[in-house]
């Protein structure tokens, strides 16, 4: 077998990686160790960092709001991962069934609001959901539902449901392309036999297309979960977490106590955490959701 | 052939660069000048200023009140903002940059350029800090170019068709004015509460209008941190008034769910008799000639309420001004921003300048801004121009956001809510002692 200059020894190949070595810890390396320095400091933005070792730690534990955030945030992971992988899957199942010409365009079509960026879906979404001139309301009062032309964004309520909907509709789309993508690497030749041995559309899904789209399943998940951790531009063009913070999440939560109350340190520390958070969770999802083949 | 064609180009850009004339200075600006009208004000003052200092280019950032306050100590502390820039007066913002040297005083300036002629001690003393952290005295950190009162606008059709007999003489003929309008099918107060901040200005004006200006010592001590109470009896008259109103259907149906700039733009359409907000929307409401502006009348046994306001953010200098010719250079900026000249083209665009105007100005103001002139001088003459509550400490804003819908949507009692205000103050006092 013809030998690489790769096989080398690992510090005669660092020369070749050392350019992106430099770029990533610069951009990626620096800031995280920054963040996590920053997090035991209390810090104003202006003046001396103070060390303060856990104390944003241990206020954040007993943070009230911090927990709100959290709860949120776990109400919203419904509408970022759980809903969009149930239409996603089920679209898919029938997307897959149509010829090729047409599935092209609808898959396109229903693909599109993920290519958006999630800011501009939250401000044009601000205005639908407006309750003076929105054409959701209008509409409502137009066909005699006027009671629930509800202040969307602004009910207790209804704020968190209502964003949440903005992020089932922009990613059911992502979803249903990764679905359409595992059906097309099954083997045909398996739905065949099971039709032939008379096997009914439920039972193919449950027993055949559903373990067979695990791996799918699980990147699905890891990306919906990230996304839902991360959440932020929908949050803030939509509602700033308002209201009273009702659609609070721990971003949005971190954004505020850095930027607008200048407590920098311990908007880190929640900064810390949520990487944490996603950490665990996405550990927690590899451990747990595992295809039959090992894969 | 690419070799000669670089090599030319090379040098077509070498004699264009000398043959530019080399400018003295770059002076970076940031203000928060972001409507139309005020984009064109600003942008012929600074022309002016070019024109009258050819050396010198001005390089203006315009940023949103929002995005000034959440970058301007980030640049200035990493040493890449700007030399002159608006900064908003209070604790959250000039009091933490005059503490931490990051701003220059200006009183040398007051006194080379008479600024204090121009405008009075009370508006000065707005921009003042002391070095150990005292609102409205010590070194002056800035000047503002433009009054701010927040006062109450009302659509004199919308009012005469619901039968309501102007001019409205005291704080009870606004009440009934409120339920007459109701009552003929109109909403009486424009609100939103998504976003902005229309319900803490309507909070503010009706509570510092119970105030009579001969007592304004206890609201100036309370703002500038001297200590007091936010449970006050004023206090407690204008939240419950706002959370009778928000449950009474005074407001827009969904006021939660519409922003403060939305609520603005349909109340300059007709769609309510009254909002309470500032005189920097003066330019947008001269689209609606049945638009007046009046301060909040006073309750009985209130001579002369105060009217929520004062100035707009101060024009101050940066610690990047480090040699004294860049400080003399921004200071005359600043002079050029503030001056007799800069306030006749604020008018001549109907916004009320902070600069008394010149008698014989010769400009034909709008309606609304004679009434707005009128108002400022006649608060000026009592002493009764009030304070913006957020200023008092640098979490009240949020404070006041974060439950203002829980009052509003009766989750919150009044007092509950007043309690809230106060443990947000004297946490800060804490840190201060």
């Amino acid at each position: 077998m013809k030998s690489s200059v790769l096989d080398g020894p690992v510090r005669k190949n660092l020369v070749f990686v050392l350019p992106g070595l430099l770029i990533y810890a610069a951009f990626v390396f620096v800031p995280i160790l920054s963040a996590v320095g920053l997090s035991f400091t209390s810090w104003n933005g202006v003046s001396r960092p103070e060390w303060v070792g856990l104390g944003n730690y241990a206020e954040l534990f007993g943070d009230a709001r911090f927990f709100t955030s959290l709860k949120n945030n776990a109400m919203l992971m419904a509408f970022y991962c759980l809903i969009p992988l149930i239409v996603g899957m089920a679209l898919a199942a029938m997307v897959s069934s149509i010829r090729s010409r047409e599935q092209l365009a609808i898959r396109t079509l229903l693909f599109m609001p993920y290519i958006m960026p999630s800011a501009v879906i939250g401000i044009v979404w601000q205005w639908l959901y407006n309750p003076a001139f929105g054409p959701i309301n209008q509409g409502l009062k137009a066909i005699g539902l006027g009671a629930l032309a509800l202040p969307w964004l602004g009910d207790f309520t209804w704020a968190l449901p209502a964003v949440g909907m903005v992020a089932v509709w922009y990613y059911f789309g992502f979803c249903m392309v990764i679905f359409l993508t595992g059906m097309q690497r099954i083997d045909p030749s398996i739905f065949e036999a099971a039709r032939v041995d008379g096997a009914k559309p439920g039972y193919v899904f449950r027993r055949i297309t559903f373990p067979l789209l695990l791996p799918e399943i699980r990147i699905v998940l890891l990306l919906t979960i990230i996304a839902s951790i991360k959440s932020f531009d929908l949050i803030f063009t939509m509602t700033r977490g308002g209201p009273a913070n009702a659609t609070l999440v721990p971003n949005i939560y971190m954004y505020q106590l850095g930027f607008q109350l200048s407590r920098y340190g311990y908007a880190a520390a929640v900064a810390i955490i949520g990487a944490l958070l996603i950490f665990a969770v996405n550990y927690v999802i590899h451990r747990t959701i595992r295809p039959r083949d090992g894969a | 052939m690419t070799k000669s064609f670089t090599r030319s180009s090379l040098c077509a850009l070498g004699a264009t660069l000398a043959a530019a004339p080399a400018l003295a200075a770059d002076l970076p600006v940031w203000d928060d000048y972001s409507y139309e009208g005020q984009v064109a004000v600003i942008e012929s003052l600074i022309e002016s200023f070019e024109a009258a200092n050819p050396d010198v280019e001005v390089t203006r950032t315009q940023r949103t009140f929002d995005d000034l306050a959440l970058t301007l100590k980030l640049a200035v502390s990493a040493g890449d903002g700007p030399v002159v820039t608006k900064v908003n007066q209070g604790a959250k913002d000039m009091g933490t940059m005059a503490l931490e040297g990051m701003l220059l005083p200006v009183d040398g300036y007051i006194s080379e350029y008479g600024w204090d002629k121009m405008q009075s001690q009370s508006l000065l003393d707005r921009d003042r800090w002391s070095e150990d952290g005292k609102f409205g005295e010590g070194p002056t950190y800035g000047i503002s170019g433009l009054a701010e009162i927040v006062g109450l606008y009302y659509n004199e059709k919308v009012l005469e068709d619901a039968g309501v007999e102007l001019p409205l003489e005291t704080f009870g003929d606004f009440l009934a004015a409120l339920d007459k309008v109701k009552d003929a099918g109109t909403t009486p107060i424009a609100m939103g509460t998504a976003k902005q901040h229309l319900a803490l200005h309507l909070m503010a004006a009706i509570s510092q209008a119970q105030i009579d200006a001969p007592n304004r010592a206890e609201l100036d001590d309370l703002i500038y941190g001297r200590g007091g109470s936010w449970e006050t009896e004023g206090n407690l008259t204008a939240a419950t008034l706002m959370q009778d109103w928000a449950t009474g259907g005074y407001f827009f149906d969904g006021f939660q769910g519409i922003s403060g700039d939305d609520a603005v733009q349909l109340f300059i359409a007709g769609q309510a008799a009254f909002l309470t907000s500032g005189t920097w929307y003066f330019g947008d409401m001269q689209m609606n000639p049945d638009i007046h502006f009046m301060a909040v009348p006073a309750p009985e046994g209130v001579a002369h309420p105060l009217s929520v306001g004062g100035v707009d953010l101060a024009w101050a200098i940066t610690s990047l001004a480090a040699d004294q010719e860049t400080q003399d250079l921004a200071g005359s900026f600043i002079n050029h921003m503030v001056n007799e000249d800069a306030a006749k083209a604020w008018a001549a665009a109907g916004y009320l300048p902070s600069t008394s105007l010149p008698e014989d100005h010769g400009l034909e103001l709008s309606g609304l801004l004679e009434e707005g002139i009128g108002v400022w001088n006649a608060l000026n003459a009592n002493d009764a121009i009030g304070h913006y509550p957020d200023w008092s400490t640098p979490t009240m804003l949020k404070t006041i956001d974060d439950n203002t819908p829980l009052l509003l949507a009766g989750r919150q009692t009044p007092a509950e809510f007043l309690a809230l205000l106060e443990a947000d103050y004297e946490s800060y006092l804490a840190t201060m002692n």
